[in-house]
């Protein structure tokens, strides 16, 4: 049971952060007003949680500039990607343990 | 933000979430009944051109080769497939657009772009096959080339929208071979393949995602 609870990562315990992992695990990128569409967010939450993934270095950004208006993309890298998988594996143990 | 949620609402919310960023999922089952619609009122067109206003079991079943046909019959068919080609592609996106704004999403995103490169390429590649063929093939054989290369763009886009698409497109498929098996038959299957298929798929479709 420690083991289990060790595998669930304190980062992805928002809703949000769980959505902008969910995006970027299955997409090979995307935007910050994609994101936003799909999660239903407002700007500043959002942001805020792209910062702390970034922070925590399971998502990298690129700034650049789409017809002269300024466009943040979001990719996973590695490290999230294992994270993550961990995650949803450790949530679906506990899932079997309460069976 | 609630912390500490349920394992299993997690679970759900990242499949959601997963399913929703990859997936345009505001296909409407209208869409596929409007076009089969307009499907089988081309047909009928098509036949009344051919043989005239008299329409019974007897002529639907009769085979037409294309390159003994007059060349105001044969212009009359290419404006009445074109007219149904534009009509159910056009009353289908009107369909879906309404049904995306219905429920609030963006309509052109990266995944409705992915959704229509994938559609297109075995839909174009099909659609020059049969012009460039024109003239020189029996109607069964247009027919049939009609069915299965609309089924492959079905089955090529199926992973980008519902998945139910991919199983119309084999039976889109298995309906355009059969027509090359029974020639005879293929303003039938024709029919059947764009406009019963599409009434019944888009009649299920329609109830089982609600619109």
């Amino acid at each position: 049971m420690k083991d289990l609870l060790s595998n669930i990562n304190k980062a992805f315990e928002s809703r949000v952060r769980l959505g902008i992992m969910s995006i970027l695990t299955v997409n090979s990128q995307a935007d910050f007003r994609t994101l936003k569409d799909i999660l239903e967010v407002t700007d500043g939450n959002l942001a805020s949680h792209l910062h702390a993934l970034e922070e925590a270095g399971y998502i990298i950004s690129e700034k650049r500039f789409l017809n002269k208006k300024p466009n943040t993309v979001y990719r996973v890298t590695a490290r999230g990607t294992e994270s993550f998988r961990s995650h949803i594996n450790a949530l679906e143990e506990l899932l079997k343990q309460k069976k | 933000m609630e912390k500490n949620n349920h394992p299993i609402d997690d679970i759900k919310v990242i499949k959601s979430i997963m399913e929703q960023s990859t997936r345009f999922l505001s296909l409407s089952g209208l869409s596929g009944i409007s076009a089969g619609i307009i499907a089988i009122a081309g047909a009928l067109a098509a036949k009344f051109i051919i043989n005239g206003p008299v329409i019974n079991a007897a002529n639907i079943i009769q085979n037409v080769t294309l390159p003994e046909l007059p060349g105001k019959t044969f212009s009359l068919l290419l404006a009445d497939a074109a007219a149904v080609l534009v009509l159910a592609i056009s009353s289908a996106l009107f369909f879906s657009w309404r049904k995306a704004r219905k429920k609030g999403s963006r309509i052109w995103t990266p995944v409705t772009a992915r959704l229509f490169l994938n559609l297109s390429i075995p839909l174009v590649a099909g659609g020059l096959f049969i012009i460039l063929t024109l003239g020189r093939m029996e109607g069964s054989i247009v027919a049939a080339s009609t069915l299965i290369f609309y089924g492959l763009s079905l089955v090529n886009a199926a992973k980008f929208t519902l998945g139910e698409i991919f199983g119309l497109g084999i039976l889109e498929i298995a309906t355009g071979l059969l027509c090359l098996i029974l020639p005879g038959y293929a303003f039938a299957l024709w029919v059947f393949g764009f406009g019963i298929l599409h009434i019944a798929y888009g009649t299920f479709m329609y109830f089982k995602y609600k619109g």
